[in-house]
């Protein structure tokens, strides 16, 4: 923690710079800035206290802070919704959390050019709102959909369940303008979305986890509304056969949104007949003809592949059903962590049998019952999951050594630790798997050039050089 | 309160996590957490949302009554409402007698004990804000009208407590609850009515025994009984209104059908829903002492009610909460919004004088 003569001077600063409607400094007020829905090790809760939460509206007000920060040498922590599951939001050297929340505006819509351009703190949810009322949708659907900022959603590379077809938010980003860690403003490059020229340092801060800077605008590629949606659901005797269906479907041209291939223990409420527990699951948009070719498409492959197609209507529910679940697992089950790891296809069923089959009882840990694995249909393949923590005597420890478990083997696969929840504090030490000494070096000398001092959420992300 | 600010301390996560804090010793309560803690509506709207299926209103309540029994000071706004309970048997500092102020002309409904079956209980803002007490007026004609035996406490009437419960002053809750259930006892009754949200919830839910014993009803479900039973009926008016669900009434005590029944049976009436209605109608911004501690928070909450009310093109916004007409009359006059904000009893009343067109 800060001396006390630098709190009270920071604390004074912000407050003659921000107002102090803008400045949070209590311990009570403090009290959710200390985590976010990691799984902080239960003797450091409410460990990390940061020293101020501020509430910046402008990039004006960023400057001010990070300026503030700077001199000082004071941690900077960048927040949008806080829904994020690895840690990146907590404060473990104290410092100034930039709660973005208020930055909620929509700056410009530019409806020939399909694209929006935001303050970070507006959620997706709140984005996507906004932009119906131009026929216009951004398309980026999360478990966090409410929550999640589009700050957040950048710092974090987030997932879209729209994947296939209008890629994640790693794909919309054309632009951005972040503070950096020295107090300038800096505009990536032109709201276009296709340039040979010079770095795409608009892509650098992607998944930055707010190591580099803190975002205070975003330009976004947006998408006309579709004419048509619809969705197909399917069952199948167990996950293989209805991955089958999942692996049969990306082989052909067919375009859909994104879909689902998971097991679940019982699927009669969805109207599956007895014994049918896997399901296959696909969205599609576009023009009437179009989805409804698609659609027809692939009841072609389901009935192939013999499934059995769900009526409509179920397969419409199933996605509202299987969206409100992912929101409040978490807060639901209690001690439990979820997976997700990004495997090749091929490896996946070796990964399945030696993830549930080794890994998990060797250190204590078994899945959530209904929640063994479900997989992402498309090209970006999250093999998800979600298992309970290891109790008992040494349970962090063990904890520990089954995350250092899985990426191993995720890694020796070829596939990623985490391929949408960030690495924060969670997966930090365990990078060096995924990455060789020579990428960590660079990351390192980048975010050093950027942030000589590391103000900028520090401690998360890039492991120590061993 | 959470939408107003965007500061998480004050969001049902942000709340928790410090009740959570406090009881695991990791945080020492201080001015702020007092203010956080009463920073809530205890709407349940949050709720009906949450998958986890959080209890974030209990919760509150909870915590609320947890700093006082700790030996936290209740907020200074407040202090003062308590007060005047304890002294005068309601929160507005009016003398007892005053309580029957309203009910001029209607002394000989003083109930009779043993021999009247339905005790109309008033409560503390209908019987005592001079703005609402053409509610009380509008029940009393309406139970005339349909000849219903009913009867008053007039000045023996007590506070129910809903208040003291709300701020987490259990005490004064359990004192008033004792005194209140004594006289409600002492009359014999069979059923109560009220037209007060608040009263209902309290009387129903945190009495306990007296609501296993008596019958307890709110107003539009009285009512509405009387309407099924032919004993109520409305000339036509042709009007388009819109009906606001008081937290109370709807999400807390799971009644939305009565006051909509009641509305509709009105010929030539057009109801038309807000865009949140039922289990998601946003609260007027008058509970649980918020309007008291944080009034511009409160007036914000309300006037995003009065837009959606606008919004419905409805000439007039009806609702059954003496705190609801209040906070959201206040919020349409602040804006200079043309919709007309009505308790229902009272746009009833109304109706039944005016007999457009006569008996159906």
């Amino acid at each position: 923690m800060m001396e006390t003569e630098v709190r009270d001077q920071m604390l004074q600063r912000l407050i003659s710079v921000l107002g102090l409607a803008k400045v949070l400094s209590s311990r009570s007020d403090l009290v959710p800035y200390t985590k976010d829905t990691y799984r902080i090790r239960y003797d450091e809760d409410y460990k990390y206290f940061p020293d101020a939460v501020v509430f910046p509206e402008t990039t004006a007000d960023v400057e001010g802070i990070v300026e503030i920060a700077a001199e000082l040498k004071v941690p900077i922590i960048p927040k949008g919704g806080g829904s994020n599951r690895t840690g990146m939001l907590v404060p473990l050297t104290g410092g100034i959390v930039v709660d973005t929340i208020r930055m909620n505006r929509i700056v410009d819509v530019s409806v020939p050019n399909l694209y929006v351009t935001v303050q970070p703190g507006i959620t997706l949810k709140e984005l996507e709102d906004g932009l119906a009322k131009h026929g216009l949708a951004l398309n980026q659907e999360q478990g966090s959909f409410k929550v999640a900022t589009i700050g957040g959603s950048i710092s974090t590379s987030g997932f879209s369940r729209k994947h296939q077809k209008y890629g994640t938010i790693a794909d919309r980003v054309m632009s951005l303008e972040v503070v950096l860690a020295n107090g300038k403003v800096m505009r990536t490059g032109p709201k276009i979305l296709y340039t040979s020229t010079g770095y795409r340092l608009q892509q650098l801060f992607v998944g930055a986890e707010g190591t580099l800077g803190v975002i205070t605008e975003a330009t976004l590629r947006v998408e006309p509304i579709p004419e048509a949606k619809d969705a197909i659901l399917a069952f199948y005797h167990d996950f293989w056969s209805a991955n089958e269906a999942a692996l049969k479907t990306m082989s052909t041209c067919v375009t859909f949104t994104g879909g689902e291939a998971y097991e679940v223990e019982d699927a009669t409420s969805l109207g599956a007949p007895k014994g049918r527990n896997g399901l296959f699951y696909l969205g599609f948009e576009g023009t009437k003809g179009e989805v409804h070719a698609q659609v027809e498409f692939v009841k072609k492959i389901v009935h192939e592949t013999g499934g059995v197609l769900a009526k409509h209507d179920d397969a419409a529910k199933f996605m509202e059903k299987y969206t409100s679940q992912w929101c409040g697992a978490r807060a639901q089950t209690g001690l439990e962590d979820a997976l997700t790891t990004y495997v090749p296809v091929e490896h996946m069923r070796e990964f399945y049998d030696k993830l549930w089959g080794e890994v998990m009882p060797k250190h204590g840990s078994a899945p959530l019952p209904g929640e063994k694995f479900s997989l992402d249909v498309g090209r970006y393949r999250i093999m998800a999951g979600r298992f309970y923590l290891p109790k008992g005597q040494g349970a962090w420890e063990k904890y520990q050594a089954l995350l250092r478990d899985i990426a191993k083997l995720t890694t020796r696969l070829g596939g990623s630790i985490s391929s949408c929840h960030g690495v924060g504090i969670e997966h930090r030490d365990n990078l060096d798997l995924e990455y060789s000494e020579v990428a960590l070096d660079v990351m390192r000398d980048l975010k050093k050039t950027l942030d000589p001092d590391n103000i900028m959420n520090p401690g998360k992300m890039l492991p120590d050089k061993k | 309160m959470y939408s107003e600010l965007l500061e998480e301390s004050i969001s049902p996560k942000g709340r928790n996590a410090l009740i959570r804090s406090v009881l695991k010793g990791a945080v020492e309560p201080d001015e702020r957490a007092v203010r956080i803690a009463y920073s809530c509506l205890l709407c349940r709207r949050d709720e009906q949302s949450c998958v986890a299926e959080l209890r974030n209103s209990d919760a509150t309540e909870a915590f609320r009554r947890y700093l006082i029994e700790k030996g936290a000071k209740l907020l200074p706004e407040h202090a003062v409402l308590a007060k005047s309970l304890d002294n005068y048997g309601n929160p507005w500092q009016e003398s007892r007698a005053a309580r029957k102020r309203w009910a001029k002309g209607l002394q000989d409904k003083k109930v009779v004990p043993g021999k009247t079956s339905t005790l109309f209980y008033v409560g503390c803002t209908f019987a005592l804000d001079r703005t609402l007490d053409d509610g009380p007026k509008a029940l009393a004609s309406l139970m005339d009208k349909a000849g219903v035996d009913y009867g008053l406490l007039l000045e023996d009437e007590v506070c129910c407590g809903s208040t003291a419960k709300r701020i987490g002053d259990i005490k004064l809750f359990e004192k008033l609850r004792r005194e209140n259930e004594k006289r409600i006892r002492g009359t014999g009754v069979d059923s109560i009515v009220t037209a007060c949200a608040g009263c209902f919830k309290t009387l129903e839910q945190d009495y306990p025994d007296l609501s296993e014993e008596i019958a307890i009803m709110h107003s539009t479900q009285f009512i509405s009984q009387l309407i099924a039973n032919d004993k109520l009926h409305f000339p036509k008016r042709a009007v388009k209104v819109t009906y606001h669900d008081p937290c109370h009434l709807g999400r807390h005590s799971d009644v939305y059908d009565a006051p909509r029944q009641v509305l509709l049976s009105v010929p030539g009436l057009e109801l038309v829903e807000m865009k949140n209605n039922r289990q998601t109608a946003r609260c007027c911004g008058g509970g649980a002492g918020v309007k008291t501690a944080y009034p511009e928070i409160s007036q914000k909450a309300a006037v995003k009610r009065i837009r959606e009310a606008e919004e419905t093109g409805a000439e007039v916004l009806i609702t059954t909460c003496p705190f609801c007409v209040q906070t959201l009359r206040g919020a349409a006059s602040a804006i200079g919004a043309k919709i007309k904000v009505e308790e229902l009893c009272v746009f009833l009343d109304n109706l039944a004088h005016k007999r457009e067109g006569g008996r159906r």
